[in-house]
């Protein structure tokens, strides 16, 4: 059996049509946050703003348990949450330090690391990826580049937001997984760990995002999150299920369409996407913490 | 560095899922205000406005749970129907699929109700009313593997949608994480779903809401 390399191009091309009608969208909420903007630009110091924010912060970290002895206790249950992540939030906000944009640039940080780590496994064939042979190859291919493509309109749409919110676009790779990618890359031997990293990089975006939403202020920053969110956590799935058809021996089986050869599948294929009931976010060694993107 | 969850996610996440939750609505709902009134400890009882967002919160779990019976209640007669012989021969990755998808959204189903709950409202044991005749209407006509595929495809879309649509209005934290946490999973049961009909997993670069019921 046969990829069909015209319906996936027909598949790809809808994709991009959607994304388009998606981009419209965002757009349009570019000239409010415009103007949020320009009202915030000519504003040194908001001292009622900092002060109404650390309020929230601290009615925040009372209902975690993250005050005084709760925070304490905390620390024992959770070990080195207590850090990065802990210490962001229980610092009191400066006039220079915008939760929601540090948010931002370090989502857009962790799409710019995705380009780019997808864009040397194909080009410098990491692993051998690019050397996947038949319809396994051919839709990893499509899968790479496809995904790629993606990431990159996420990057821009998170700038987008950035710069709307009157901060700076951020266009670096995230520091925390570079550093990851980076003493990652010369252990990738087969297109299985390749795979695998990949959807390391996945879950980090996923979760990274989920953990997000209950921590913006702007509300269409969150819608942009979530949207995003939903389409790397079909990213991750993807993998989990080529990494399992890779792992088990069965390349023929990476097909689309998969056509009569669904009922090869082995039963694993029908759960290995999702592990759990709920996103199970592991914190905080797969999370990338808003002041790991940030600008500097 | 690997995906594998910790031991302690799991027991977390159960106990997130019933209690916590349902007390982080209520508590935040109180007191993680947006609208910065000077109420800056907030007090349980407070303002209009404090007492519009639980509402809301709760609203927003109400609808999820009766879209989540509908789901349990539509897998279950697809997997009956499977196993009585009526949808044809069932290779074995959908198979584990469905059983698999029917078990997450009870879990799914057991949160929301949890939250209501704790709350003191009503459970939840009727499916969305909007959607059930259309949903009985496509299940009639389902003959085969691929039929009830593409059921279940619609399903998952208006849930994830529902769920995305939902998030920038919920007032808890905890509310948000739990709606994320769910729409992640529909996500990839959809993108499973896709792969197994044919088509591409991954259409979309954002996540659309247009199929979100209200």
């Amino acid at each position: 059996m046969q990829i069909d390399d015209r319906q996936l191009s027909e598949l790809i091309e809808e994709s991009q049509d959607l994304h388009v009608d998606a981009m419209k969208g965002i757009a349009e909420t570019i000239p409010m946050l415009e103007g949020i903007r320009e009202e915030r630009r000519r504003e040194e110091v908001d001292v009622d703003e900092v002060a109404q924010f650390n309020a929230r912060r601290r009615r925040a970290l009372q209902a975690m348990g993250l005050t005084g002895a709760g925070l304490a206790a905390r620390s024992v249950v959770y070990g080195s949450l207590g850090s990065l992540f802990t210490g962001l939030i229980a610092s009191p906000a400066s006039a220079d330090k915008n939760l929601d944009i540090q948010i931002l640039q370090t989502a857009s940080s962790l799409e710019r690391l995705a380009v780019n780590t997808y864009n040397a496994a194909a080009t410098q064939n990491i692993g051998g990826i690019a050397s996947v042979r038949g319809t396994a190859g051919t839709v990893i291919k499509q899968f790479v580049e496809t995904t790629m493509m993606q990431h990159d309109e996420h990057r821009k749409g998170f700038q987008a937001q950035t710069t709307a919110l009157g901060g700076r676009s951020q266009d670096q790779p995230n520091r925390k997984f570079q550093d990851v990618v980076n003493k990652a890359v010369p252990t990738l031997k087969a297109p299985v760990d390749v795979v695998n990293f990949a959807g390391t990089l996945e879950k980090v975006a996923t979760d990274t995002y989920l953990v997000n939403l209950a921590m913006f202020e702007d509300t269409k920053s969150k819608e942009i999150m979530a949207s995003v969110m939903g389409v790397e956590a079909q990213h991750l799935a993807s993998l989990r299920a080529v990494s399992a058809l890779l792992t088990a021996g069965a390349p023929e089986l990476i097909k689309i369409p998969i056509g009569a050869d669904l009922a090869d599948l082995p039963a694993a294929a029908g759960s290995v996407g999702f592990p759990a009931a709920f996103e199970q976010v592991m914190e905080p060694d797969l999370i990338a913490q808003p002041d790991t993107g940030d600008v500097r | 560095m690997n995906e594998t969850p910790t031991t302690s996610g799991f027991s977390r996440r159960r106990f997130f899922s019933a209690s916590g939750v349902a007390a982080g609505l209520v508590v935040l709902a109180a007191c993680g205000d947006d609208d910065d009134d000077g109420d800056e400890e907030g007090q349980a009882g407070g303002g209009s406005q404090q007492d519009q967002g639980q509402n809301r919160d709760l609203a927003v779990a109400e609808l999820a749970a009766g879209l989540e019976v509908l789901a349990v209640n539509t897998y279950q007669a697809a997997l009956d129907a499977a196993t009585s012989n009526k949808l044809g021969r069932v290779p074995p990755a959908v198979a584990t699929y469905v059983q698999t998808a029917l078990a997450h959204h009870k879990e799914h189903l057991a949160a929301w109700n949890g939250i209501l709950r704790s709350a003191g409202r009503a459970e939840v044991s009727t499916p969305n009313a909007q959607l059930k005749p259309t949903v009985d209407s496509m299940f009639a006509q389902v003959k085969d593997v691929a039929g009830a595929a593409n059921l279940a495809l619609t399903l998952e879309d208006i849930a994830s949608q529902t769920y995305l649509k939902a998030i920038p209005t919920l007032t808890s934290k905890d509310a948000i994480r739990k709606a994320g946490e769910i729409q992640v999973v529909d996500q990839q049961h959809i993108a499973i779903l896709r792969y197994a009909l044919g088509m591409y997993p991954v259409p979309e670069v954002f996540q659309k809401t247009d199929k979100a019921v209200s």
